[in-house]
């Protein structure tokens, strides 16, 4: 007790009587904060009524003009065009109902969707300009401007618009926008936007959003009681947001997607620079025009696009994983080089078919290839070389070729949703369906077919890293991010994700082999032939099935159902020497790899050897 | 010896309790109406601080438990960890509004500016009771005080938090008024002040600080820019009237004029909403605190237990003031909350606590 208390002195009385003074002070401060409360709200009221009625004040908020999406060459992708709404303030306006009809005849907008616009304010939204129709043209504009001073209430302002100048074109790279959810309000990350901000929902939109939205800004208008502006109280300027600058080239993107509509083709195109990651084009059909989320989605559309049978929002290039066909030889190849269980003499024969225990495995050429070596088997995409070959490897040893290449992982794209595709193993097989891996099932792989899933991007990456010598970049889309005045904020090189654990002799063979496909005689990929310039082009084809090999047998895709055909790849570099440019091409369904996916392949190739001799004349 | 005694709970302080709870009260109805339109049910914002006067009045009541003389031994370790604290809000603080204030601590986010107050109050309680009450102050006995008050609040305006740094200056100052001080003595503190408010504008006030100063001195001087908000709250205030326009029904409130007006600016929305008849009621109730508040320093047995009251008191006291005067326009723009009004979990829980400590004072005043 007395340790507690070792300060406890009696006390003089100096506290005491300082404290009746403390009290004093205390009183008085408080009449004087009581005195002034009294002359504002009791003596001044009656004015500051009047303030704050008839001079009640206005707030708007000022979206800022959404940044650009620009492609390598400074084309515009994406922009924001001005365009013209009408909002009315519910406090402000005496007769709603009566206001809202005029609007509709004025603008020519419906009535109903001008009532639902409008909406129900209650409480605080009734002091807040509700917009009741939007995305209006100069015409529409002008007549209700024109009446303005009879509508209470009534006003009107610019607005941006997300404008996609080539509609469908790299839609799903580009992304959607739309007004942000009540649900996403309320995470901490969101805590600048307000209820129906505009928000990137999808693509570049949704990735760079915080740079492409800029800050808004907002005005305080002092407004009398019939919502007539008297006076700018305060403004604080939008921020325009920051201009996006991407390593793809518009003409290729242009040339890949017309050569996929042409036949209307569901699939993906990829085109990367070997020698840099760099994605120059990255096409997905079927798409959808993002012009027409732009001032808010139609829920009738949405539900189509979500519903539609053929995933029209998905990204093909990134997100559809598909089996590899014959493009995968390459990695059989250089397994079996690597092992040195073959070398570039090594010959096999190809009767048309291999036999393992009981099951035949058959070539996709019938008659067979006679006595092939690893250039020529790789130039004819025979099969039966690679089911040997595959066979003595083991699937997990071709497991590791595959995974060195960058197979069954994702890219390192910076867009999201890029699946990571698959390669198995054996003890893969185990943890999914508890039963062993069984011989035939390399054989199967070893050509492409079976387990093995890659997206269209992670063929390009590692057809890239096959092209360049041995290195594997990230691939990338985003060059440059700028400030509205070309101010660089951030820029991005190339990333290296790893060096091929492959000697420079193998990687040479198989590239020779690469290069047959398309120039040598009885080649698959002979489509390639024939280049601006006198290019000459490597390449592979693919096709992959989409009916299980479960009998053995390779069936003629065209006695199948569209939705039982193979799927048709084709994976193509040139120069073939020092290569600039890598092409992958998948067509669901589309048959053989050679046939169905090579011209559309060919016309991205063609595209971008034509920009760089400069007989490209497009915009 | 401690613990709840019987004649703890016939002390029980119930006045205080009292008016603490129904400013509370008042509190949380004018959140509700201070806050952003919800579709159903009370706002966020109105929710969370019942959440969190909640957890006061317990944390209130646990407050009440040791018996106060217990904290002297601690103010120097209270005083240290709120130090750390400080350090550490600056290192890796939460940044909200360009504002450094808040440790992150996964579900609840802590101010310890807010401890600051408390643990200085608590110090400065300490060292002048082991003083005395007689022996006169002079210059050379502030030189160790001077340091105490200038460690947190460097740590503090660096946040920056200006608002919170003046209090705890203020604050602590006002402990002077309850000790002898020699003229000479005080004339030279005053010229130090003078002096370290010429240090701080010019190095470490920001420019919209600055701006403030400036048009509170000249309101015309930028009637739409820094003083809109002035002018906008009198407006709010004013227009409220003598019984004011009702709950929630101030077009002025209704309308995001003011951006605090959850948080500083809470007291316009209740000279709106309430008019003159409510802000007295408020106001009144407000007194009420602070003369119990100076009544229980003046019946406290001990000086460390009057000394904690008065520093207490001085606490709810500048900040009423300041915030207040701010709303009203006698005073500059300057972030400082109004205790149990404004919206903010650090801040109500503070006043929670501190109000138990007066309470713990007011009910052991016996217990000798």
């Amino acid at each position: 007790m007395n340790r507690l208390t070792s300060s406890a002195q009696p006390s003089d009385g100096t506290v005491e009587r300082r404290l009746t003074g403390i009290a004093l002070l205390v009183v008085s401060v408080w009449m004087l904060l009581l005195t002034r409360l009294f002359y504002l709200q009791v003596v001044q009221g009656d004015v500051y009524k009047v303030s704050a009625e008839r001079n009640s004040v206005r707030s708007q908020r000022v979206q800022a003009p959404r940044g650009a999406v620009l492609d390598r060459h400074g084309e515009s992708l994406v922009d924001s065009r001005p365009a013209f709404e009408v909002l009315v303030v519910p406090h402000e306006t005496e007769d709603v109902p009566a206001t809202l009809t005029r609007i509709s005849g004025l603008t020519g907008r419906d009535l109903a969707a001008v009532q639902k616009s409008y909406g129900v304010p209650r409480g605080r939204a009734r002091f807040q300009p509700q917009r009741v129709a939007h995305d209006l043209d100069r015409d529409a504009l002008a007549s209700v401007e024109a009446r303005l001073w009879a509508l209470g209430g009534v006003l009107t302002q610019v607005t941006p618009v997300r404008g996609y100048r080539y509609g469908a074109s790299a839609a799903h790279l580009l992304g959607w926008l739309g007004e942000v959810g009540p649900e996403q309000l309320r995470e901490k990350e969101f805590q600048s936007y307000r209820l129906g901000d505009i928000i990137g929902r999808g693509g570049i939109e949704r990735l760079l959003d915080s740079d492409l939205r800029g800050r808004p800004g907002g005005r305080n208008l002092l407004v009398d009681a019939h919502g007539k502006e008297l006076d700018l109280l305060s403004l604080v300027e939008p921020q325009p947001g920051r201009n996006v600058v991407l390593t793809l080239d518009h003409a290729l993107q242009e040339a890949a997607e017309a050569a996929l509509d042409r036949e209307q083709k569901t699939g993906a195109v990829v085109a990367l620079d070997p020698r840099t990651g760099e994605v120059l084009a990255l096409a997905s059909r079927p798409a959808f025009d993002p012009n027409g989320f732009a001032t808010g989605i139609d829920p009738e559309i949405w539900r189509g696009l979500t519903n539609d049978p053929l995933k029209p929002l998905m990204n093909r290039a990134l997100q559809g994983q598909y089996p590899p066909g014959s493009t995968y030889k390459v990695v059989t190849a250089i397994a079996g080089l690597e092992e040195k269980l073959v070398d570039a003499h090594t010959e096999v024969h190809c009767g048309g078919s291999f036999r393992l225990g009981r099951r035949t495995y058959r070539c996709w050429k019938k008659e067979g290839h006679g006595t092939v070596d690893l250039h020529t088997a790789l130039v004819q995409s025979c099969d039966v070389y690679f089911y040997k070959l595959g066979l003595e490897l083991g699937v997990n040893r071709l497991a590791y070729y595959a995974r060195s290449l960058g197979l069954g992982a994702r890219t390192g794209i910076e867009l999201g949703g890029e699946m990571a595709g698959l390669v198995p193993t054996k003890e893969w097989r185990q943890l999914r369906d508890g039963t062993p891996w069984v011989e035939g099932d390399t054989v199967s792989v070893a050509i492409g077919q079976g387990a093995n899933l890659w997206t269209p991007l992670q063929l390009a990456a590692a057809y890239s890293a096959i092209a360049n010598g041995g290195t594997r970049y990230k691939t990338h889309l985003l060059k440059r991010i700028e400030e509205p005045d070309g101010t660089v904020v951030r820029s991005f090189e190339p990333e290296i994700a790893g060096e091929v654990p492959v000697s420079a002799g193998t990687l040479a063979l198989v590239r020779a082999g690469l290069a047959g496909v398309v120039n040598e005689p009885h080649g698959t990929g002979a489509l390639m032939r024939n280049l601006p310039g006198g290019v000459l082009a490597a390449g592979k084809t693919g096709t992959a099935q989409v009916v299980g090999m479960a009998s053995g047998e390779r069936v003629d895709t065209k006695d199948l159902a569209r939705q039982h055909r193979d799927h048709a790849w084709f994976v193509t570099y040139a120069p073939a020497e020092n290569p600039r440019i890598v092409v992958a091409v998948l067509v669901e369904h589309g048959g053989h790899g050679g046939s169905a996916a090579a011209p559309v392949a060919r016309d991205v190739v063609v595209r971008f050897l034509e920009r760089e001799l400069g007989t490209y004349a497009g915009n | 010896m401690q613990g709840i005694d019987r004649r703890l709970i016939q002390n029980f302080e119930w006045p205080l309790f009292t008016m603490a709870v129904l400013v509370a009260g008042i509190g949380i109805v004018n959140l509700v109406s201070a806050s952003p339109e919800q579709t159903t049910g009370l706002p966020d914002t109105a929710w969370r601080q019942l959440v969190w006067l909640g957890i006061g009045i317990v944390l209130l009541f646990a407050t009440l438990v040791p018996d106060y003389r217990t904290l002297e031994r601690f103010a120097l370790p209270f005083y240290a960890a709120v130090v750390v604290l400080l350090v550490a809000v600056l290192l890796g603080g939460r940044i909200v509004n360009g504002s450094q204030r808040w440790l992150d601590l996964g579900p609840l986010n802590l101010q310890p500016s807010e401890l600051a107050k408390l643990a200085m109050i608590v110090l400065f309680a300490r060292l002048l009771a082991r003083r005395g009450a007689s022996a006169p102050v002079g210059l050379r006995d502030l030189i160790v005080p001077g340091i105490l008050i200038a460690i947190p609040a460097a740590l503090i305006v660096k946040q920056p938090d200006l608002g919170t740094t003046l209090i705890l200056c203020v604050v602590s100052g006002s402990f002077l008024a309850v000790t002898r001080v020699r003229v000479f003595s005080f004339l030279l503190l005053a010229a130090i002040a003078v002096g370290a408010a010429a240090v701080a504008w010019l190095f470490f006030l920001h420019d919209y600080q600055k701006e403030r100063v400036f048009t509170f001195l000249n309101p015309e001087r930028d009637p739409l820019g820094a003083a809109y908000h002035a002018i906008q709250s009198q407006i709010a205030v004013g227009s409220g009237g003598l019984f004011g326009k009702g709950f929630g029904q101030g077009s002025q409130s209704q309308l995001d004029f003011l951006p605090e007006q959850q948080t500083d600016f809470v007291f316009s929305v209740l000279g709106e909403e309430w008019g003159f008849v409510g802000v007295a009621v408020v106001l009144a109730l407000y007194l009420g605190i602070l003369i119990r508040g100076l009544m229980i320093a003046h019946s406290s047995k001990d000086l460390f237990g009057s000394y904690l009251a008065v520093g207490i008191v001085a606490l709810f006291f500048w900040a009423g003031v300041i915030n207040i005067g701010m709303v009203i326009g006698v005073l500059p723009v300057v972030g400082v909350p109004l205790p149990m009004l404004s919206y903010g979990g650090s801040a109500l829980l503070t006043c929670m606590i501190a109000l138990g400590l007066l309470m713990n004072v007011s009910m052991r005043r016996y217990v000798f």
